[in-house]
């Protein structure tokens, strides 16, 4: 009786989440394909054609629409989420590695790390830009203080999910290790870090996607140079063409291709955890 | 002569102040094959866990050749470890996980090989040598772990319930593997189990540990045949417990005042007084079932000069084994096995019949 009722309502609600989730997307892809130079960002599609997609790669004739000015902002966040990736993926790990010993005061370090994840964005960048300016006295530039923001912002993602790997890790096998007469520090390298391998790109995945479309934090962190967000914010201040929609569907199919990796990675590092627990269940 | 293990007042106190490990002595000499046995919790573990350097020592001094190692990392002690997981490395293959400990002593690359074959050899090993041990059999992850600690020449080897995850057969296998290679090699072993046949199969010596103390430090047979305190009596063998109050004391004979009269039993190492409460401990081994129609005179004169009287409540014949099932008077069931041949036909189900033993093969333990 429940389940007539309860199981179609649930899919239901499935449905329309996942419409709401993706209905946005296939409109901006629908509308990508638009003609050019003359259509604009609306149905009806006056005629089918890639012709946004070559504007962006500057391959179509010069018309009065000006190519999207994104290339230097799409260089600065690549770099910026590259950096930002490698410093709280390394600053995950070590801290996800002190907190497998219980230390003084390691519930109230866990919630300031994960703080970083918790407060609003905009108050963190306008927090960070005021300092900066009237305190310290400092430039803000995308590589100092959003930079900054970007690690606070991520590192508490890198720092759960290695906790979460190494939470499930056996250390009877760093023991094992030891008791070989192998060093504690090369014991990790040669067997803690590449058996948490898996669960480490994930954490340097989640940094960088996240650094990637950061916003907020940006805004009023960075100064002068714009990243890739935030340069896509400013052309809608003039006046919009279907090529920014044509650029969403490529960064977005970048974004599911980053994320093909995370799955296949993940399940990798399940499979692992699986042979380890068979290794163990034995008992 | 220096021991090559020396546990010396060893405690062990957690964070949180519960006792795990209390006063525990022992030396233990070149070569011997070490067992602590207890339940779970016991703190059996723990020591192995100190001794390897995993766990901190509260008190006490731990001694290896001499030398106390209370604060040397575990990477510098002279132990080896074998985990009751294996704890193998599952990203190296099985070549690899037992080179990985020579890799890290610097020996020459041609040596090192040679060490490696030579014990993946010794320990049947050569054919799977180049495949991940997660592909391989509990016995054959048994033999690399054997192989990997071994390969570093350890003057000690630790062994947490290394056969615990093996099925029956196998474990009698390398039960026997495990005997050979120790006397082969002439290394210290100690190891870990909570199985008292493995105890009793393996070790020169067996520590049985209950609740964080050290119960009683004697070789198999005479832990077997000679409990010194209530718990290794009921933990180690088949023993029936009566109790009493000491009566008088011989020479070579104590009489204990019992429920069911007077009962003697073999003198212990320190006559107790007197008056003292104290338990007979008896062997199942020791004991014999005669049919109550038997005459006393007979009885005493063949059996054993010490008599109970009893029920017989079941027979059931395995094999050429015969369980027997008693109640004695007090209401206390007590099972006993004999060679089918040793008791013919002279018991049935339901019968009255008299268990009797001799004095010298019952112990006696004052409380």
């Amino acid at each position: 009786m429940e389940s007539r009722i309860l199981k179609p309502a649930l899919g239901l609600y499935v449905a329309l989440f996942l419409l709401f989730l993706y209905g946005p997307f296939v409109v901006l892809t629908i509308i990508s394909f638009q003609q050019g130079p003359e259509g604009g960002p609306q149905f009806p599609i006056i005629e089918w054609s890639t012709y946004w997609y070559r504007h962006i790669f500057g391959l179509t004739p010069p018309s009065r629409i000006a190519p999207l000015p994104f290339g230097e902002a799409l260089l600065r966040s690549l770099t910026l989420a590259f950096m930002t990736m490698v410093v709280s993926t390394v600053l995950g790990v070590m801290s996800a590695q002190a907190f497998r010993r219980k230390f003084k005061g390691s519930g109230a370090v866990f919630y300031l790390i994960v703080l970083g994840m918790m407060v609003p964005g905009v108050l963190t960048g306008l927090g960070v830009s005021l300092l900066a300016n009237n305190i310290i006295g400092i430039e803000r530039h995308w590589y100092t203080t959003a930079f900054a923001t970007h690690v606070a912002y991520t590192f508490p993602f890198a720092f759960l999910v290695m906790l979460a790997i190494l939470n499930r890790f056996d250390s009877s096998v760093e023991e094992a290790s030891w008791s070989l007469g192998v060093d504690p520090w090369t014991t990790f390298r040669k067997v803690t870090f590449p058996l948490i391998f898996p669960g480490v790109l994930s954490a340097m995945l989640f940094a960088f996607t996240l650094s990637l479309d950061e916003f907020p934090r940006t805004l009023f962190a960075s100064g002068r140079d714009q990243t890739l967000p935030l340069a896509i914010y400013g052309t809608f201040a003039v006046e919009i063409h279907p090529n920014i929609f044509a650029f969403g569907v490529l960064t977005t199919l970048f974004s599911f291709a980053l994320l093909s990796v995370y799955g296949i990675l993940m399940a990798m590092s399940v499979r692992r955890a699986k042979k380890m627990a068979m290794q163990e269940d034995i008992e | 002569m220096a021991y090559d293990l020396q546990l010396s007042h060893i405690g062990k106190v957690y964070d949180n102040g519960t006792p795990a490990v209390i006063d525990f002595n022992l030396d233990v000499d070149k070569g011997e094959f070490i067992a602590f046995l207890g339940p779970s919790g016991c703190g059996k573990t723990t020591t192995l866990r100190m001794i390897a350097g995993f766990e901190s020592i509260t008190s006490g001094d731990l001694l290896i050749r001499g030398k106390r190692v209370n604060d040397l990392q575990p990477e510098k002690r002279p132990t080896s470890m074998i985990f009751q997981n294996y704890a193998l490395f599952p990203h190296m293959t099985v070549r690899q996980n037992v080179m990985f400990g020579l890799e890290i002593k610097q020996l020459p690359q041609a040596e090192a090989k040679r060490k490696v074959d030579r014990i993946l050899d010794k320990l049947g090993l050569s054919d799977v040598a180049d495949i991940r041990p997660t592909r391989l059999s509990g016995g054959q992850r048994q033999r690399i772990a054997l192989a990997r600690s071994l390969v570093v020449e350890p003057d000690i080897l630790l062994l947490d319930e290394p056969l615990g995850a093996l099925d029956a057969n196998l474990r009698k296998s390398i039960q026997n593997e495990l005997k050979l290679l120790q006397r082969d090699l002439g290394i210290t072993f100690v190891f870990v189990t909570h199985a008292q046949s493995e105890a009793l199969a393996l070790s020169d010596r067996i520590v049985v540990m209950n609740a964080g103390r050290v119960e009683q430090i004697s070789p198999p047979r005479e832990l077997y045949t000679r409990p010194q305190s209530i718990f290794v009596a009921r933990f180690i063998g088949a023993n029936t417990l009566i109790s009493g109050n000491v009566k008088s004391v011989s020479a070579d004979l104590v009489t204990v005042d019992t429920a069911f009269g007077p009962l003697t039993a073999e003198m212990p190492a320190v006559a107790p007084a007197p008056g003292r409460p104290a338990s007979v401990v008896l062997p199942a081994e020791a004991m014999h079932v005669l049919p109550a129609t038997m005459p006393e005179a007979e009885i005493r004169a063949n059996h054993g000069s010490n008599m109970v009287p009893c029920t017989v409540t079941r027979l059931q014949l395995v094999g050429h084994i015969l369980q027997i099932g008693l109640v004695l008077p007090n209401g206390e069931a007590v099972s006993i096995e004999g060679h089918v041949d040793k008791y013919r036909d002279s018991l049935s189900t339901g019968s009255a019949a008299v268990v009797a033993w001799h004095p010298a093969n019952a112990t006696l333990i004052a409380q």
